[in-house]
């Protein structure tokens, strides 16, 4: 072969392997750009477009999707219209071809409702128990903000007041249930145990009645709260009549400039991150997901550090060179290695059914057959992620440990210190960069994790947080909301998929945002003290 | 503190820091041994407990009935006398004479049935008659304690043949309406009796109704006979060994089939529940399972399904287990053995405590119960997972209602008499499956990325490439399986075309770019950085990748007449699947990518400078040594980084969930979904019952799983330590 020809050829395949480079590069930014772009265009307030078709009907909606109709099927438009009570659907896909008309009237409203979804149309009358108080559309549009406040805050008190008075006595009753039943249960003496029974039967009956007053301010307060309603209209005309309370916000898209629009961006990014969510999941926030996300995430912080940095400082510190290191430094590379649905098989059988069933046994057994610790919850899910994680702690704090100068510990060591007070003094303060990173690592590896938790302890939906004001505060039996189950959840099991992905782009925008600030924070640190090693390493 | 205390401290910590170290191992092992121990319980065979013996004069005859608390057991004596008696002390309970007044019994007394159906009774006198009586078992609570009455339930007596001869075999089945009898005859005809009752729904007036026809046994004596539970199709067997069948609704040939039969005389018979298998049982010992199966269309056959483990002496009785296929086998010489008909297994086999003329599994399969002339046993028997075994899970079952032997894993299903199918083949290749096709998208790509990143990339590039390509590893894979499955795969659907479009332009585009880039001045060239060459390519990368996906439809109707899906199920009859192995390769294949990528860009960047530079000096140009130098050196970690790839892959649960479809089958068609081990957990883990055979099951996939991954990283870690003492030497 020629000098030139092999010279050719070589050139020939690195432009392949750039091109891998490239391709790699591309689909990344693709892939985060993709999620980024809808995740971010869930929250825009798109402008609304009615339609008139060829024949004769008429529909608003948003335009989300456009086909030129290179596939065959003609160019076609997908269309979210909303008005699921009307039409069963929220995205309807209409062909070019039968559109008549097509405009942007100004007035055309875009309501976000508490049930049903989104709603398109125009708000012809407003009414307090049936009797009109507004006529004129300017009226109506004049009025209107004060009242959807007011109703909204009035809204928020009664939910207050269920979750909190009512709750709180449901907790009581709950309680008192159970005292009963140990006590049925008790080894007493026959007058003994009945006179007891009879004292708490007595409390029972106080709160039962106490229940019931709630229950009626309640039912007065729900009553109060629909006595103003709307009419509202889709395009065609069709009419429908709804309490002002179900009403979360109203905007007029095509009225409104750059300035407004960014402030409903605005308005609607806080409620995904600080609301409850509505709709089995498909609208509203995921307050609950982040709130337990977190927690879980930190409780298996303070199960796994200790146990990672004392494997890391026996190992690094401790133990020589020998058989039995190499064995932890293979059981640690496995660990790493195994797949985490074996560690969600593991947790289910030794966390929860073994562990949970056993203290269920031995402190909850008057609630038995229901179980406490012995179902899913956040204490098991986090302590199964502990495990998980611990090999990314033991590496990154050996790592750590590493970077800490021979020098230094021989100084210590030469001045009459134990190895104890060396390592606890100089050694493992000056690792402390380093056993952060694992712990920043872990997180990220954590937060992202979602497989094990379906089996040990995730929700679709938990009814409480697992930290409230009820005695003891932190409730680590819970089952709770996680962003990636979410993600799943609502992306594969939920009814509506297609009105609810947009809202699935923003969770994942989220926990895809969380996960990789994490792992950069803790690439970074490492990349740092790699280089403080380098320099260091006399 | 003094120096006493220090030491002491300093000690006490050394001893707790080393336990720590070394309670990571045990951290491991514990996870290995209690995931074992989860799953062992399914290799163990059938253990029986305690065995108690009460006397019982006048017996309880051949048939054998328990309830399902096992507080009685009942049966019928020859002398037509139903007895129920206490299993606790043999006390009698409940005794009834079917022929004490109006209907006497004439001389020979009865023929009890042995193998009847459910909770009845069915004997045959001596005078043509058929009798069929119903035992229920009505259960109350008094406060806490379960009290079980036995009472007799619809008795009939009739008349089968009204020529009053003896009845040979005999099967009579019953329910709601409709009571179907058939009876050999002496002669080698079989009457075929029904009896219906109808109510009509408006008036409850109730109409009887009977029919009765002669069915044909083409001159064979019959010994037994067998009603389904539809009373729709009978099997019969011959004094020769064969096996007849008829489809008592169908007017077709009659019996609709003899099966020859090599072996010996058939003498015992049964259904097993569900209603489709026959254990036949023989008087060489055999056992043997047959069932109907449906070759063509229109065409049934009786087929020997499986041959169970041998039995020394004639069997005897054959007692069917009510809840799942297990069932009872009595020899001539004493000796009981359990089996199960899906996992072809003898769950025990041991010596019956008493002469038995009767046995039965308890219907909880909680006990064996024996009744001899004058006794009755009850053994304990505890056989949790009988439908495990390596049979079932790794070899062809040829399962109720299929055709043809197969691996099929289908765990549950709607019905009580449904049997579980636990084969994991498909599973391990829907596991290899998806594995396989990633590792096909990610090595490629990681290897040659890594080998550019460290090769021929500046270090300024190089540390922005390097993290970012790396961070990937720790993008959340349910983030992947949600894009894979609600966003790239329905756009792959609608434009396959375009997709396939890209074996053609991007190596196109590849040239193109390479071409225009080779034809810049080199003043230009050598003004930027090394590895920018990367974004010209990206440039050109995005265009092939925009054009592939354009010209799909134009490519789709010139070549698959307008749409891929139609056009590869006509041409090869392959279903596309929406989310299927491409859609799980490339999303699985981009997990996997930044660990091939990393661990192959470490070896190659730590290939001895030295040995580089001989190349070149020696006059190889940069892809030559490459080739040559740096991809043996570091062979390798390329092999590491490929089993680390591997078992990633292997255990992937999110993506594999949302984006391949789980269907658990079978095949290596790219354009087919299927379910990997884990995903299997992760879906069906949920509906287990803690401890019952499918949990246990999944518990041994885990297993699985840990050993395969365990093999999987131990290699990669012992080729990467010699690897690192390869550099240490060079």
């Amino acid at each position: 072969m020629t000098v030139a020809r092999r010279r050719f050829m070589g050139e020939m395949m690195s432009w392949f392997t750039a091109s891998s480079v490239a391709l790699l590069l591309l689909l990344i930014v693709g892939l985060l750009g993709l999620i980024a772009w809808n995740g971010v265009a869930h929250f825009w307030p798109r402008g609304l477009i009615e339609f008139e078709l060829t024949d004769g009907s008429r529909l608003a909606g948003e335009l989300h999707e456009s086909n030129d109709g290179a596939f065959g099927s003609g160019a076609r438009m997908r269309i979210k219209t909303g008005n699921r009570d009307f039409t069963g659907s929220d995205f309807r896909w209409i062909p070019e071809s039968e559109i008549a008309l097509r405009e942007n009237p100004k007035d055309l409203f875009l309501m976000e409702r508490a049930e049903w979804g989104v709603f398109i149309g125009r708000i012809t009358g407003l009414q307090k128990d049936g009797q009109p108080l507004a006529r004129s559309p300017e009226e109506i549009g004049d009025t209107l903000p004060a009242l959807l406040a007011s109703k909204r805050a009035e809204r928020e008190r009664v939910e207050d007041f269920e979750r909190r008075q009512i709750g709180d006595v449901n907790v009581a009753i709950e309680a008192l249930r159970l005292r009963e039943r140990a006590l049925a249960r008790a080894d007493l003496p026959g007058d003994q145990k009945k006179q007891r029974l009879a004292v708490i039967e007595e409390e029972l009956s106080v709160q039962i009645a106490h229940y019931e007053e709630l229950a009626g301010a309640l039912d007065r307060m729900r009553r109060a709260l629909a006595a103003e309603t709307l009419v509202i209209e889709n395009v065609e005309g069709r009419e429908k009549v709804i309490p002002a309370a179900d009403v979360i916000r109203v905007l007029k898209p095509n009225e409104m400039g750059w300035r407004e629009r960014f402030g409903v961006f605005a308005s609607r990014g806080i409620e995904f991150l600080t609301d409850e969510p509505r709709e089995s999941n498909t609208e509203g926030g995921v307050f609950p997901a982040i709130f337990g996300t977190v927690m879980m995430v930190l409780l298996m912080s303070v199960a796994v550090t200790p146990f990672g940095i004392i494997a890391a400082v026996y190992l690094r510190e401790y133990a020589k060179e020998d058989f039995v290191v190499q064995l932890v430094r293979i059981a640690v590379n496995n660990l790493a290695g195994v797949p985490s649905i074996v560690f969600g098989v593991f947790g289910l059988g030794f966390f929860v059914y073994l562990m949970g069933g056993n203290i269920d046994r031995l402190f909850y057994s008057d609630a038995l057959p229901s179980p406490t610790f012995g179902t899913g919850g956040i204490l098991w899910g986090s302590l199964t992620l502990a495990l998980l994680t611990v090999p990314v702690v033991i590496v990154a704090t050996e790592e750590g440990l590493a970077a800490v100068p021979r020098a230094v510990r021989e100084g210590s060591r030469a001045l009459g210190a134990t190895q104890f007070e060396t390592l606890w003094r100089i050694v493992l303060p000056a690792a402390g960069p380093g056993i952060l990173t694992g712990l920043v690592l872990a997180i990220g590896r954590a937060a992202g994790e979602v497989a094990p938790l379906m089996i040990v302890g995730v929700v679709k939906l938990a009814p409480s947080l697992p930290v409230d004001h009820h005695f003891p505060f932190v409730h680590l039996e819970r089952k709770f909301m996680h962003l990636g189950f979410h993600i799943f959840d609502v992306g594969f099991q939920s009814p509506n998929v297609e009105a609810a992905k947009p809202l699935v782009f923003a969770t994942a925008l989220l926990l895809v945002g969380l996960v990789l600030l994490m792992n950069l924070t803790g690439i970074i640190t490492r990349e740092r003290l790699r280089r403080r090693y380098r320099t260091s390493a006399v | 503190m003094n120096a006493k205390n220090r030491g002491l401290l300093d000690r006490g910590m050394r001893c707790s820091v080393s336990a720590g170290g070394v309670g990571v191992i045990l951290l491991v092992c514990a996870i290995l041994v209690f995931l074992i121990a989860e799953a062992v319980p399914l290799a163990l065979p059938a253990r029986v407990g305690e065995t108690s013996i009460q006397s019982i004069p006048g017996g309880l005859g051949v048939a054998l009935r328990v309830d399902e608390h096992r507080t009685f057991a009942a049966g019928i004596t020859p002398s037509g006398v139903l007895r129920v008696v206490r299993l606790e002390d043999g006390g009698v309970e409940l005794e009834h004479d079917f022929f004490s007044k109006s209907t006497p019994l004439s001389a020979g007394g009865l023929r009890v049935l042995p193998g009847a159906p459910d909770e009845a009774f069915v004997a045959a006198t001596n005078d043509g008659r058929a009798l069929l009586a119903q035992l229920d078992w009505p259960v109350r609570f008094e406060g806490s304690t379960r009290v079980v009455t036995p009472q007799l339930g619809r008795v009939s007596l009739f008349v089968l043949d009204p020529s009053g001869g003896a009845l040979g075999a005999l099967a009579v089945r019953s329910d709601e309406g409709r009571t179907t009898a058939v009876s050999a005859r002496q002669d080698g005809s079989l009457i075929h009796h029904v009896e219906s009752v109808e109510e009509n729904p408006f008036s409850g007036e109730r109409t009887q109704s009977s029919e009765r026809r002669l069915l044909s046994s083409r001159g064979r004596t019959l010994t037994h006979l067998v009603l389904d539970p539809d009373q729709r199709i009978l099997y019969g067997a011959s004094v020769g060994g064969e096996l007849l069948w008829w489809d008592l609704q169908s007017s077709g040939r009659d019996p609709a089939e003899v099966v020859e039969s090599t072996g010996s005389p058939v003498s015992a018979l049964a259904l097993l529940t569900g209603g489709r298998a026959l254990a036949v049982g023989r008087e060489d010992g055999g056992v043997a399972i047959w069932f109907r199966t449906q070759p063509t269309e229109f065409a049934h056959r009786l087929a020997p399904v499986r041959k169970l483990p041998h039995q020394a002496a004639p069997i005897v009785r054959l007692a069917p287990a009510q809840r799942d296929r297990k069932f009872l086998a009595y020899d001539a010489n004493g000796y009981a053995s359990i089996y199960f008909s899906t996992s072809n297994r003898l769950l025990w086999q041991g010596r019956a405590p008493l002469d038995a003329v009767a046995a039965a599994i308890a219907p909880k399969g909680d006990a064996i119960v024996f009744a001899g002339t004058d006794r009755v046993a009850e053994v304990l028997l505890e056989a949790p997972h009988p439908e495990a075994g390596f049979a079932s899970y790794f070899q062809r079952v040829w399962y109720e209602g299929f055709e043809a032997p197969g691996h099929i894993w289908q765990s549950s299903g709607g019905s009580d008499d449904f049997e579980s199918k636990l084969g994991l083949v498909p599973l391990i290749s829907g596991t290899l499956k998806g594995a396989f096709y990633s590792l096909l998208f990610a090595v490629p790509l990681g290897l040659l990325g890594a080998m550019y990143t460290s090769q021929f990339m500046h270090p300024r590039l190089q540390r922005i490439v390097k993290p970012t390509i790396e961070t990937m590893a720790s993008l959340p894979s349910v983030v992947l399986g949600f894009i894979a499955g609600l966003w790239l795969a329905p756009r792959l659907e609608a434009n396959f075309t375009g997709f396939l479009a890209l074996i053609l332009w991007l190596p196109a585009a590849v040239t193109c770019a390479g071409l225009i880039w080779t034809r810049f001045p080199r003043s230009l060239r050598n003004a930027l950085p090394d590895g920018a060459e990367v974004g010209w390519f990206g440039l050109f990368l995005f265009a092939g990748l925009w054009a592939s996906f354009a010209s799909g439809p134009l490519l789709a109707g010139y070549l698959f007449d307008g749409n891929f899906q139609d056009w590869i199920y006509a041409a090869t009859n392959t279903r596309y699947d929406q989310r299927n192995a491409v859609v799980v390769g490339i999303a699985m294949g981009f997990a996997v990518i930044p660990i091939i990528f990393s661990i192959a860009e470490d070896a190659f960047s730590n290939v001895p400078r030295n040995l580089v530079a001989g190349s070149l000096a020696l006059g190889a140009n940069r892809w030559e040594t490459v080739i040559r130098v740096i991809l043996p050196t570091a062979s390798p970690a390329v092999f590491s980084a490929v089993m680390i790839g591997l078992g990633r892959a292997v255990g992937e649960t999110m993506i594999v969930l949302m984006a391949a479809g789980n269907t658990p089958i079978t095949d290596w068609n790219v354009l087919n979904g299927f379910r990997t081990l884990a995903a299997n957990i992760a879906v069906e883990i949920p509906e287990a019952p803690h401890g019952a055979t499918l949990y246990r099951t999944l518990f041994l996939t885990a297993v699985l799983l840990f050993g395969l991954t365990f093999f999987i990283n131990t290699a990669a870690e012992v080729v990467r330590q010699s690897l690192r003492k390869r550099y240490a030497r060079l």
